[in-house]
């Protein structure tokens, strides 16, 4: 390592509307280190290398390359000047070849060469020790190797400097494992990398320095080797936290749910479900573990009633529900069964809509009037964000301004509101810090004690084993077991994550 | 290289600048234009103007038009608010004319109070029938509806065509392809000088205000358009919805025609939506779907019709001159707000352009 | 936005060296005619025979005219009208059909302006229609396509089913008829006044059906450059169109209204106008035929121009007795002839027309 650096952003300021992301953020970048940006959500660290990415341009500052001031106003910018960005979610062509989507996209001449082109991608695996086959087609990779691909891609593209924004949350263990010694291959190499995220032991494993941001402002930076854990997690949150979650030990209730038997297609994503069968307790958290794309989704929407299923039965208190659409089982009241989607924009809230419009999501029904009761909206709105500890700009403004920390709470506040019976919670901590996952968990905890069955679908093993009163992992489409959190290594829940003998279609 | 970049936010102040400017490129070079034509462009502007306010009769004659603009762009902005792309007001148009027609026609006998209802009613189930048919292959099928509401035009035309010319051809008119008038007691009576269909504009406007805002109908009207996904998970029966507010927008649509046939032509031919239903496309985008917007741009696009039919009775300038006359307008006024949402960078690495700068 | 409001800048400078255009036409006392047009001006069709007359009654009378393109046929039309009268229109023509009724609720409001409406049927006391006997030109076509052609089939590419467009259909089956007793006319309906690609089709299914001159009644010369691609022959109409198809066009008939609306005019400026109806023919020259095409029969001339001196001094009529319709039914009996107000009612094709009237 040397004292060089690569990057220099100084005094950089950006605001959206009355928020500001970015306050006078000073940030340096030395050459041939695995640099660590270590925040809460909201802390300012996407805007921050959306910045040096050139998809935002800063309001104040200056940004410098190799010493040399630069103004990014595109990704090709920045992109030219040897940075390249790994978003969280891939930007890949499914029908096109591997070696076809690292070439796509602007390039010099008209004309191409196949076999130059496919030399210079060996010569950068090689030197990086990234593998990949080449001729296979995206569609048929998996999250781990669709990774990699993205990295080629803006490799060849020239990149020296490479941002990966939470690159772990996708893969499994052992995955993740694999990346940290490619990351550290590359540093060896003279590259540079920069990693978002917000988990502490990955920093403290990969990282040569850390920065941690709080509220928009960079706190620190500080050598990892001369730091602890717990010194960089209060230093991120601000205040002393207990790391630890702990297990909310009651007594459990009957059985709340039962699905037996659980199948379907789905023919948009090509996954299954090839017989679920478990029971929910009343009084429980249930933790669903498993590699992505293992069929938890479809499990979740067929659980709701958003997907249609095959066969099977899901009975809540004894009532049969499958088969019923979401309008019906949300409509007839009859089972009392919540839902906290993954896809927080996506599914369980509307990005442009204000937060009262969000809030009344579930209960504008509420009344006989054909009129919104717009008085009682407001209310509700104003109580779940005092009581969740909401940061916003205003509860009229677009929910889209908030952070994805307060967009959360703000999700699993609405959907606990009528106090259900069964809540299910998809993925409701991901790319969540720690405050917020403490607020998460003591919420699940909240509906836990109530009596509420909690069905948890997560990917942070460390925080399901601490959280749930039971496990299941699932593996294509399939329950590969039900572990109890007290007795099981987190290795072998990895090995159930992947190991089943036979061969899994879902790939 | 020059290359284009989101902008993020723009102020407010320069939203105008851009937009004022916009207008004034417009003036400017068709105001070359009408000087290549050998007129004195203030004086055409001037004209313009005197041709859609400068008297009563001219300020009615407006009106009168801001009448079909508003209600379709009413009526399509309720899909467009939901984001199915309906462009066909102008078949729903023709469809609820031709409905509303048929009512008058053939029950000339009952007395005003009733067949006018009647026939209003008629409008909106032709309009709205019409508009049920690519709503109903949407959800069914998934469909793409702006191709079929535009291929329904072309079918509704045809069959006004066939009803003028053949099915509902006046026997009294020597054979001439005409459909009779309507009598006395299908036409609607007048107030203020205007026909009574102006009244329905502002209750429509204040209505639809008030529906998509405060309703919970508006309100999943409003999260569909947003996003189906969400919709589906909140419960909401999504195809119902897209089913009835179509019906509404058609419906509104098939009113406008009855207004048309009952309240200015007092008959149906194969011109009596002339284009409105187009029209509105562009005041309700103009608008952004906001319903006292829709009045105002109706307002301004009725003005600049009237002017612009006017210029060229007063003027003789060509007809082709006057429509390359509103199409600068249009252009310039559309095209700015390209610069309201992006903006265009013009060398690689050094040259930074700055905020201010148009 | 400097440079924007410099070329502002030059266009006000600029303007008043313009000033003049517009003042002509503040001067509302004057005497004005306004034409309101249901096409372009530039048509090439009805409405560019018609401003071909409002051309004639600037030149000849010196009278200022206004006109307005493209005009639907709805209540704008009223609105038109009474923009020209506000700047001083005192006689308006109205040159569609679907104005009628508009024309005569403007009419009500203005007595002291002369209107005229092209082929209706309603008057009112200022308010009279007008039309010609395309019918004898379309007889005189008729007689060179039944000489020329060889397969006896001539082929008629027609748009409405509306008594103009059936009194053409059978005038210009009578005069084939009366050179060619084998001869026949086929027609295709188009239900369009203007659609040159579905024309251009039906004309060649036409000729595929064998039929070797295309005649027909649409705005544009559609039919004749078919009739070109295919080595077959074709009949204009509105206006000569030998131009579009050299080797294909036969002839034309066309409306030639520059006799009628300088006259009209001269006697509305005198006060000697009688508010009757017009229906002129080829005697007054307001129908013509087109110079016969270089491909037309040789002893065609000599014919045409024998019928049309008969038609001009009355000795000869298009229509008359012996005549039967196509379903076999007797129209006139030998020596009858038929009325104006039958004649503007057509309803029925001659023997020797293939086609039907819905309806």
């Amino acid at each position: 390592m040397n004292n060089e650096f690569v990057i220099r952003m100084e005094g950089i300021t950006k605001e959206f509307g009355s928020l500001k992301a970015n306050n006078n953020v000073n940030l340096n970048i030395r050459k041939g280190e695995v640099h660590a940006i270590l925040g809460e959500n909201g802390a300012g660290k996407s805007t921050l290398m959306n910045i040096l990415s050139g998809i935002y341009t800063p309001d104040h500052g200056s940004i410098k390359v190799n010493e040399e001031e630069v103004a990014f106003h595109s990704p090709q910018d920045s992109i030219g000047a040897g940075i390249g960005m790994i978003y969280q979610h891939f930007k890949l062509i499914s029908a096109m070849k591997a070696w076809q989507n690292i070439i796509a996209g602007p390039s010099g001449s008209l004309m191409l060469d196949k076999k130059s082109c496919k030399r210079k991608i060996n010569e950068i695996c090689e030197e990086t020790g990234l593998s990949l086959n080449l001729d296979a087609y995206v569609s048929d990779m998996g999250v781990g190797q669709k990774q990699t691909l993205e990295m080629l891609k803006v490799l060849y593209r020239g990149a020296e400097i490479l941002i990966l924004d939470e690159p772990t949350t996708v893969l499994t263990p052992q995955e993740t494992d694999r990346l940290f010694s490619i990351i550290r291959k590359m540093r060896d190499s003279g590259k540079t990398a920069i990693i978002i995220t917000h988990k502490l032991y990955e920093v403290m494993e990969i990282s040569d320095r850390v920065t941690i941001m709080r509220k928009g402002e960079v706190i620190t930076t500080l050598n990892t080797k001369e730091t602890t854990q717990k010194e960089i997690a209060e230093i991120m949150v601000g205040k002393s936290m207990i790391m630890e979650f702990p297990r909310l030990k009651i007594p459990r209730g009957d059985v709340v749910m039962k699905v037996k038997d659980l199948r379907l297609e789905d023919l948009v994503s090509m996954r299954k479900l090839n017989g679920v069968s478990f029971e929910l307790h009343h009084g429980e958290i249930l933790g669903v573990a498993g590699v992505s794309g293992s069929g938890q989704k479809q499990l979740c929407q067929a659980l709701t009633g958003l997907q249609k299923i095959d066969s099977g039965s899901v009975s809540v208190d004894g009532d049969e529900i499958a088969g019923l659409t979401a309008y019906d089982i949300f409509n007839k009241g009859v089972a009392q069964l919540n839902f906290v989607p993954e896809d927080r924009l996506g599914m369980g809230l509307i990005a442009s809509m204000s937060l009262v419009d969000n809030v009344m999501l579930r209960d504008y029904q509420n009344g006989d009037s054909i009129f919104i009761d717009s008085k009682r909206a407001y209310k509700r709105t104003e109580e779940l964000v005092e009581a969740l500890d909401v940061m916003h700009p205003g509860i009229d403004k677009p929910i889209s301004v908030l952070s994805g920390g307060n967009l959360q709470k703000i999700l699993i506040g609405r959907e606990i509101m009528s106090e259900p019976n069964i809540l299910i919670a998809s993925y409701p901590v991901r790319g969540l810090d720690l405050g917020v996952t403490h607020k998460v968990v003591e919420l699940l905890n909240e509906q836990k004690q109530r009596g509420a069955g909690v069905l948890l679908i997560a990917e942070d093993l460390d925080l399901m084993l601490e959280v749930c009163d039971r496990i299941m992992v699932m593996y294509c489409g399939k329950i590969s077991g039900i572990v109890d959190p007290e007795t099981i290594t987190k290795n072998d829940l990895g090995v159930l994550m992947t190991s089943i003998d036979e061969e899994c279609p879902n790939g | 290289m020059a290359r284009i970049v989101p902008l993020e936010n723009c102020s407010m102040a320069k939203k105008v600048r851009i937009r004022v400017f916009a207008i004034l490129m417009a003036f400017t070079l068709s105001g070359f234009l009408l000087l290549f034509l050998g007129h004195n462009p203030f004086e055409v502007y001037a004209s313009m103007l005197d041709g859609g306010l400068g008297s009563s009769y001219r300020v009615k004659e407006t009106l009168i038009r801001t009448i079909p603009f508003a209600l379709t762009a009413l009526g399509i902005g309720l899909s467009f608010r939901m984001k199915f792309w309906n462009i066909g007001g102008e078949g729903q148009i023709m469809m609820g004319a031709c409905s509303a027609t048929f009512i008058g026609l053939n029950f000339q006998q009952l007395p005003s109070f009733i067949l006018l209802p009647l026939m209003a009613i008629a409008g909106m189930i032709g309009g709205g029938l019409w508009a049920l048919i690519p709503a109903f292959l949407k959800v069914r099928y998934r469909t793409n509806e702006t191709i079929l509401t535009l291929m329904l035009n072309y079918v509704a035309l045809k069959w006004i065509t066939y009803l003028q010319y053949v099915l509902w051809r006046d026997h009294e008119a020597f054979g001439y392809p005409k459909i009779p008038n309507l009598v006395k007691n299908a036409q609607l009576p007048k107030i203020f000088g205007l026909h009574i269909g102006v009244l329905l504009v502002p209750i429509l406007v204040i209505g639809i205000y008030l529906f998509i805002t405060y309703t919970k109908k508006g309100y999943e009207i409003r999260v569909i358009g947003e996003n189906e996904a969400t919709a589906r998970y909140a419960g909401m029966p999504t195809s119902k919805i897209i089913l009835g507010t179509l019906f509404v927008s058609g419906g509104i649509c098939g009113v406008v025609g009855m207004i048309q046939v009952a309240g200015v032509n007092m008959t149906l031919s194969i011109d009596v939506s002339n284009g409105v239903g187009y029209t509105a496309i562009i005041i309700a985008w103009l608008a952004q779907l906001n319903a006292i917007a829709i009045l105002v741009v109706s307002f301004l696009f009725a003005v600049m019709v009237e002017g612009g039919s006017y210029i060229q009775t007063v003027f003789q300038i060509p007809q082709a001159a006057a429509s390359l006359l509103q199409g600068l307008i249009l252009f310039f006024v559309l095209g700015s707000e390209f610069f309201i949402k992006y903006r265009v960078i013009r060398d690689r690495k050094t040259r930074i352009v700055t905020e201010g700068e148009v | 936005m400097k440079k924007v409001l410099c070329l502002f800048a030059i266009l006000l400078v600029l303007s008043p060296l313009f000033a003049g255009g517009a003042q002509e036409a503040e001067k509302e006392d004057e005497f004005k005619v306004g034409f309101v047009f249901t096409g372009p001006i530039g048509d090439n069709g009805w409405t560019q025979q018609h401003n071909a007359g409002r051309l004639a009654i600037e030149n000849e009378l010196g009278v200022a005219t206004l006109y307005k393109e493209s005009v639907p046929n709805t209540q704008e039309s009223a609105k038109v009208m009474r923009d020209m009268i506000a700047q001083g229109a005192k006689m308006i023509f109205a040159t569609s059909f679907g104005y009628m009724d508009y024309m005569l609720e403007v009419a009500a409001e203005n007595p002291d302006v002369a209107f005229f409406h092209c082929g209706g049927y309603k008057n009112s006391e200022n308010a009279v229609n007008y039309l010609g006997k395309m019918y004898q030109a379309r007889y005189l076509s008729g007689i060179v396509a039944g000489l020329k052609t060889e397969t006896n089939k001539l082929g008629y590419i027609a748009a409405f089913e509306i008594p103009e467009v059936v009194r053409g259909i059978n005038a210009f089956t009578l005069g084939a008829l009366s050179v060619n007793p084998e001869a026949t006319v086929e027609v295709t309906w188009t239900h369009n006044w203007n659609d040159p690609p579905n024309e251009k089709e039906a004309s060649f299914a036409l000729i595929d059906n064998g039929c070797d001159v295309i005649a027909q009644h649409q705005t544009a010369p559609a039919n004749l450059q078919a009739a070109e691609a295919r080595g077959v022959w074709g009949v204009g109409y509105h206006a000569d169109m030998n131009d579009s198809a050299p080797e294909a066009c036969l002839t034309s008939p066309y409306w030639n209204w520059d006799p009628f609306y300088v006259a009209v005019t001269q006697e509305v400026m005198d006060g000697t106008w009688d508010a009757n109806n017009y229906w002129g023919g080829m005697e007054d020259d307001v129908i013509r035929l087109a110079e016969l095409g270089k491909n037309a029969p040789a002893e065609a001339a000599a014919i045409v121009e024998e019928v049309a001196a008969s038609l001009v001094d009355g000795s000869f009529e298009v229509f008359a007795g012996p005549l039967y319709d196509n379903q076999g039914n007797m129209i006139l009996a030998d020596g009858e002839s038929m009325d104006d107000f039958a004649k503007l009612g057509m309803g029925f094709l001659v023997e020797g027309v293939i086609g039907n009237i819905e309806n």
